[in-house]
């Protein structure tokens, strides 16, 4: 598997460390102990395309935002994470 | 009582030994070791990449890389070692994190590399067919000209790889490593090599 990072192009997968699913939003301050439950722990095991974080840890060390069937492997689209990069402030 | 050296020594100085190693004959590769450079490392505070950049232009002529490659100028090279950072490798203490301190300030914030990472030059005949061994990435000159840079990894091993002005119509890359991970590497590329024939050395000149 290689992931095109949006940064340094092409690269083997071993460059690259998977953080997990990247839907999850913290809740907010005051959302409750069951949606910091469901936000921590628990998490769908998606068969098919999944929205997952990625992290060039051997290349630009940016975190990434990789569309990718769980089952096929093929990845449909990579884009830098929220705040890779200060140019990206708030992106 | 232990006693302490502080000598500033080359985190290569115990694995580099001068001279041939290898297959006998015309060595395929040349492995030089540069030492006593300034590096400082570059990075934009949040939103002020488009000011850091400006700064840079000011201060060397030209803009900092903002995609993977390597500037040179007169008496410096910029090279791009993420989004939005970059690193500067100089020598003679012109650039070094003092002098550059005032260029950035607001801009971005500066580290001082100068003795946190190992400078390696590889050229030769077989240059490119030993980093082949390293490397994931496609050195060939169509693909990896003069001034291409690239933030990667060799032997898991985190490094800044670029290629630098041909020497002697051949092509030179240059590679900075973590100097705790100097010695490992080292010998990693020790033994990529060998069947070619190196030429080991070290200098103080880019
Ligand atoms: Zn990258």
């Amino acid at each position: 598997m290689r992931i095109t990072c949006p940064f340094c192009g092409e690269r083997e997968l071993g460059e690259f460390t998977y953080l997990g699913d990247a839907k999850p939003q913290r809740p907010s301050a005051d959302a409750g102990e069951d949606a910091v439950y469901d936000y921590v722990y628990l998490r769908d095991n998606i068969a098919g395309v999944m929205s997952e974080h990625w992290y060039h840890g051997g290349g630009c060390r940016a975190w990434l935002k990789v569309t990718r069937n769980t089952l096929t492997h093929e990845i449909s689209a990579v884009e830098a994470a929220a705040g890779a990069g200060a140019a990206k402030v708030g992106a | 009582m232990a006693e302490f050296s502080w000598d500033v020594r080359s985190p290569l100085e115990r694995a580099l030994i001068a001279g041939p190693y290898g297959a006998q004959g015309d060595s395929g590769v040349a492995l030089t070791e540069i030492r006593n450079f300034d590096l400082v490392q570059v990075m934009a505070r949040r939103g002020k990449a488009g000011e850091m950049i400006a700064a840079a232009k000011a201060r060397f002529g030209v803009a900092a890389p903002e995609t993977p490659k390597a500037i040179g100028t007169s008496d410096a090279s910029l090279i791009w070692s993420g989004p939005d950072q970059f690193l500067v490798l100089s020598k003679g203490g012109k650039h070094s994190i003092e002098a550059l301190a005032p260029v950035f300030a607001g801009s971005a914030s500066l580290s001082d590399q100068s003795h946190a990472r190992a400078l390696i030059s590889v050229s030769g005949d077989k240059a490119r067919a030993m980093l082949a061994k390293l490397s994931s990435i496609d050195l060939h000159s169509d693909v990896f000209g003069v001034g291409a840079a690239a933030a990667t990894s060799m032997d898991h091993t985190s490094v800044t790889l670029w290629r630098g002005a041909d020497r002697n119509g051949q092509a030179v890359f240059n590679l900075l490593v973590f100097a705790t991970f100097a010695e490992s590497l080292w010998h990693t590329i020790l033994d990529s090599t060998a069947e070619y024939g190196v030429t080991i050395g070290h200098s103080e000149e880019f």
